[in-house]
């Protein structure tokens, strides 16, 4: 079939119009939403699989509106997690505890929730248009992107700690050497050595981030507020503010919306660099260029919770890209929607631009009609939402202890992770007790073994000569020149309250000391 | 209380209990054994990926053909390339019937092979058979290379192979493959996935790759049609089995040299063939073990499971029987001389000289 893509656009439009499809995207919208709001255990590559064997039996627009629309939404309304409770929410909702909490805890829970679905709406539109303007363009994108390139952006990636670190910078380097550290842990894939591995079957992959990040900020959160609160007769904060405050901020920093995602559009574009980055490589750029971001970061500043999650939804429209456009998934959910897609008779990639466009088109439009319903939904449970900040703590402790726990054990059913959630919550208590930086640690952790894996690449495949690549070389000076922007900051800034984690920490401080 | 009631009281208590300490004459092969239960299937892969599917495509079935129809379920235990959920299959679970392991297909070879973290005994796991057992490996270059002959392949130096990781099926087929071709001074790069393999060749990062022909002509047909790689050699497992559009391609073992080699491709064909086994504990009792390896049959031969089990995996179905599996298993080589030799394969450092 040859259609122009404006045929193919008003056709996969069209393709939508029938009841089936419509209550099948509702029916999605659903389960994305519960996905999102239930205790942790439930992600969507598990509602995925077990979808599955549903959806291919059922007409292939009707699955997609099923499929796409879950994904879609639990993304936009995993905020409330990092926002109410201090844990983090998926794979790219960590940042958004280090400013969503603490508006949570001073009251201004609606507003931030308000925030985060609008963010998270705006980035989901933006990342649904630039899948449209993707078509021709993703392919020399991909393919410019080689291990080489890949290890610079990592490298880029890692250069925030110095804005994470806050005004501890040693502390930051410590706390992220720990955390490159403890991504050696496990069997090396380059070289099939065990490394801390003890002859224990448990560590032969090494240690899940998903636990070490519930750990470290989810426990200390609950023991924080029972080493506080639990025996002092103290209401918590009032609540303030409202959803529109948050949505009138969202729009008013529009144009930090629409950078944030169209970096997590190019973090979901580019395969290996993975969604657990996303948002700290968002949230460190919005620290730097936000005006006074220095010194309101990590305090509650609401431009800490729009960076990532814009960035964060914005991803979705970049996984599309590859996943629809290349044939190439960038995650476990992709990958099943690769399947399903196969199981309908459609070749993900070249050919299915060919022959089947306005299926293409369909799945763009339920992506930014789910967009669209996400924010709404999450507008919707905000208010109710949002009452759960002025739940009592001492039955907010123990609900948290059960949320991280529940999360941990949801990872791999192996009951020595609920031994190292604990143990990791402990590390956090004290690292944060002391001011290491704890988001330095994970964002080690994170790019550790992704560093690992793109230099090894680039010197087996390459030697040396893979520093004299011309995307190489203009990465590796845009890398520097963001880290000599963040350490001037930093020195600028010395005299005065310096930075938003260094502050936070200092006003934790001051509060244990008390 | 005097003797006579004393004894009287002991023989009334041992005509109540008595009854109740005959072991009861349960029938496993009783329709009533699973009616009403849950059967796990203890899947040693992540929720989502290939190993996820394949034991999906076959759990409804197993419902299906199992008398009494119980309630299946799916229970995740990934990690060590499948030996966690091994030794918990092994060690942890009663041998009822009601867990039934579905393993990944590394976790005989990783036992066999004497590697880290393997805590049973693979020749103790009673077998029930596996949905798919063929298992080929093909070779192919960049065709902007020009090695559109065997002859220029060897001559070429440092080709750049990519893999997953060490120990990786694509990883170990890719050395032995190279190994038989004679090809010079290969370098074996791994940490991608298997679709950053593909990425990488496209845009020159590497040379070549070892694959499923199925697997590498579902994602890329223009690759074989036009002419975007040059093909050179399959790995056929089992051997007798043929890949339909790789049919003029030379089966590896016309390399074979010696007896050694054929046994060292004959103890990677049968590991190979293993596929994603189903598994019970040992101690299962016979009668249940039975059941299940009938309900299995019935399975394998169901008209509507090859259709659904090729739409779920994209794969198509190549099962074995739970005698065959099992045969399959205890035909692997064992000799130390031979295990040695694909522990090279498997492992780091260069190639064995032939």
């Amino acid at each position: 079939m040859d259609i122009s893509l404006i045929d193919a656009a008003v056709q996969g439009f069209f393709n939508l119009l029938h009841f089936k499809v419509l209550l099948a995207l509702v029916v999605g919208v659903s389960i994305g939403t519960f996905t999102a709001v239930a205790p942790q255990g439930l992600g969507m590559p598990l509602v995925y699989a077990m979808a599955l064997p549903v959806v291919i039996k059922w007409e292939p627009i009707t699955g997609i509106a099923l499929l796409i629309g879950a994904s879609s939404v639990s993304a936009i309304c995993a905020a409330y997690l990092p926002i109410l409770f201090g844990i983090p929410g998926g794979g790219g909702s960590q940042a958004t505890i280090l400013d969503g909490y603490p508006m949570g805890q001073r009251g201004e829970a609606r507003r931030a929730l308000g925030a985060s679905f609008m963010a998270g709406g705006m980035g989901a539109l933006i990342g649904t248009l630039t899948l449209i303007i993707a078509i021709p363009l993703a392919k020399p994108l991909i393919y410019l992107m080689g291990s080489p390139e890949l290890f610079v952006v990592v490298l880029w990636g890692l250069s925030m700690v110095a804005v994470l670190a806050g005004n501890r910078p040693l502390k930051g380097l410590i706390a992220a050497a720990f955390g490159l550290l403890l991504a050696t842990l496990g069997q090396q894939e380059q070289s099939g050595i065990m490394r801390y591995v003890f002859d224990e079957p448990y560590l032969l992959d090494g240690l899940s981030i998903s636990i070490i990040a519930l750990g470290i900020f989810g426990i200390p959160a609950a023991m924080d507020l029972a080493v506080k609160k639990v025996g002092v007769e103290q209401q918590p904060a009032p609540l303030t503010g409202s959803l529109f405050d948050g949505v009138k901020d969202t729009v008013r920093e529009w144009w930090l919306v629409v950078r944030c995602s169209f970096l997590g559009v190019w973090v979901g574009i580019v395969p290996g660099i993975g969604s657990s980055v996303v948002d700290w490589l968002a949230y460190g750029h919005a620290a730097q260029s936000a005006r006074g971001g220095s010194s309101t970061f990590g305090k509650g500043d609401v431009r800490g919770v729009i960076a990532p999650e814009s960035a964060n939804d914005s991803k979705d429209g970049g996984d599309l890209i590859t996943t629809l456009l290349m044939g190439f998934p960038q995650g476990v959910s992709t990958a099943l929607f690769i399947v399903a897609l196969l199981a309908w008779g459609y070749l993900p990639g070249p050919e299915m631009i060919k022959r089947n466009p306005d299926v293409i088109y369909s799945v763009i439009w339920v992506q930014g009609i789910s967009g669209i319903l996400g924010t709404l939904v999450g507008f919707a449970l905000s208010n109710q939402l949002a009452k759960l900040a002025q739940v009592r703590y001492s039955i907010m402790v123990p609900v948290i202890f059960v949320f991280v726990l529940m999360g941990a054990f949801a990872v791999t059913r192996d009951t020595a992770d609920l031994i190292t959630v604990v143990v990791f919550g402990a590390f956090g208590y004290f690292m944060r007790r002391f001011g290491f930086p704890r988001p330095a640690m994970i964002l080690g952790l994170v790019l550790g073994s992704l560093m690992e894996r793109y230099l090894y690449r680039s010197m087996m495949s390459y030697g040396f000569t893979w520093l004299s690549r011309p995307a190489v070389i203009v990465l590796l000076i845009l890398a520097t020149t963001s880290f000599i922007f963040a350490i001037r900051g930093k020195i600028r800034s010395a005299a005065h309250v310096t930075s938003a984690v260094g502050a936070a920490m200092r006003k934790e401080d001051a509060q244990d000391d008390s | 209380m005097n003797k006579g009631r004393l004894k009287l009281r002991m023989k009334i208590l041992l005509g109540v209990a008595a009854p109740l300490l005959i072991v009861p004459n349960v029938s496993y092969a009783n329709e009533d054994y699973y009616a009403g239960k849950t059967v796990t299937l203890v899947a040693t892969t992540a929720p989502g990926g290939t190993g996820d599917l394949r034991v999906r495509g076959v759990a409804p079935f197993l419902k299906k053909h199992l008398p009494g129809h119980p309630t299946v379920v799916i229970e995740y235990m990934s990690g060590g390339g499948g030996r966690k959920g091994a030794n918990h299959l092994y060690n942890n679970v009663r041998p009822d019937g009601l867990t039934i392991g579905a393993a990944s297909g590394g976790v005989v070879g990783l036992a066999i092979m004497g590697e880290t973290g393997v805590k049973y005994d693979p020749d103790k796991f009673i077998y029930l058979g596996t949905a798919h057992h063929i298992n080929h490996a093909v070779i192919y270059t960049r065709a902007d290379l020009g090695l559109d002959s065997l002859e220029k392949l060897r001559a070429k130096p440092g080709l750049r192979i990519g893999g997953q990781e060490i120990g990786h099926v694509s990883y170990t087929g890719g050395r032995l493959l190279a190994y038989f071709l004679d090809m010079k001074e290969p370098k074996f790069i791994v940490g991608y996935s298997s679709r950053e393999v593909d990425i990488a060749l496209m845009n020159k990062e590497l040379d070549a790759r070892a694959n499923s022909p199925t697997s590498a002509l579902r994602r890329n047909p223009e690759w074989l049609e036009k002419g975007i790689m040059n093909w050179h050699a399959i790995m056929a497992a089992p051997k007798d089995k043929k890949f339909p559009r790789l049919e003029h391609l030379p089966e590896i073992e016309t390399f074979a040299k010696n007896d050694q080699e054929k046994r060292l491709l004959k103890l990677w064909r049968n590991m190979r063939g293993v596929g994603s086994p189903y598994i019970l504990p040992p101690g299962t009792p016979k009668e249940i073990v039975q059941t299940l390896k009938t309900a299995m049959n019935k399975i394998f031969n169901d008209p509507e499971f090859a259709p659904y089990y090729e739409k779920i995996t994209a794969e198509e179905v190549s099962p074995l029987s739970a005698d065959e599996l099992t045969q399959l298993i205890h035909e692997i080589p064992r000799d130390a001389e031979t295990l040695a030799l694909l522990k090279q394969f498997a492992g780091t450092g260069t190639l064995p000289r032939r």
